[in-house]
């Protein structure tokens, strides 16, 4: 029971670390909602180091996300025409942290319903950052999706790495 | 010029849109924190971006970090 509650309070508290570092990274980005885009860069930033492992499993840098997002802006630009060097020439400002309730882009509440709803699933070793990689890489639309894709990175692949880094550290835990 | 996707590829049609959107957000926080910055008022922003005066500031005010203190 007591042991329930505490795995039950270590899942809030990653949640909030996700959803402060997400935020952050929109931030830094231009961009005042976090979309999943920001919360894959913060499961990476996450101290348990599974989300970087399973890009490593998948065969990809996790250092090369950030980049691959940046790309992926350029490439849809440069598919209507408009240069690289014309969209790098208008200055991307940081945005100051939005006052008030947290708000995140829509995807990002179907991101929290699924994590929330394979909870059981993950009874031994809690969220991890591996989880939210799992569950954002099933996603097949929307800005993540395509970085994912620059990556060179199969989606199913990388949710299955992220599904196998996750029980192993469950495993290591347990 | 801008090359319309063709209509056969949503996909990248879509993409073109938000990298728009995040483009013209890049842009419009860009040239209002330099009107700002060169004593425009919020409401001689708003005229220009066709907006009110209470859209225009709440929308970008916050936004701009350094405008306050410039």
């Amino acid at each position: 029971m007591l042991q329930m509650l505490k795995r039950r309070i270590d899942e809030m508290r990653t949640i909030k670390t996700l959803c402060t570092a997400a935020e952050r990274h929109a931030n830094a980005d231009g961009a005042r909602e976090p979309g999943l885009e920001h919360f894959l860069l913060a499961a990476l930033d996450l101290p348990d180091g599974t989300a970087r492992r399973a890009f490593a499993r998948a065969g990809a840098d996790p250092d090369g996300f950030r980049s691959a997002v940046a790309r992926q802006y350029a490439d849809a630009l440069a598919g209507i025409g408009i240069a690289p060097d014309a969209a790098a020439a208008v200055p991307s400002m940081p945005v100051a942290p939005a006052s008030g309730p947290y708000r995140a882009k829509t995807q990002v509440e179907s991101l929290m319903r699924t994590l929330a709803a394979r909870e059981e699933k993950r009874a031994g070793a809690g969220l991890l950052g591996a989880h939210v990689v799992a569950a954002i890489a099933a996603e097949r639309h929307g800005v993540a999706a395509r970085a994912l894709a620059r990556m060179g990175l199969d989606e199913d692949a990388l949710e299955r790495a992220a599904l196998a880094e996750a029980d192993a550290a469950a495993g290591a835990r347990a | 010029m801008i090359d319309l996707p063709s209509p056969d590829q949503p996909e990248e049609a879509l993409a073109a849109v938000v990298a728009l959107r995040r483009l013209a957000d890049q842009l419009e926080r860009a040239a209002v924190a330099n009107a700002i910055r060169q004593g425009w008022t919020w409401a001689q922003v708003a005229d220009a971006l066709g907006v009110s005066r209470q859209a225009a500031h709440k929308r970008l005010a916050s936004t701009l970090p350094d405008t306050d203190q410039e």
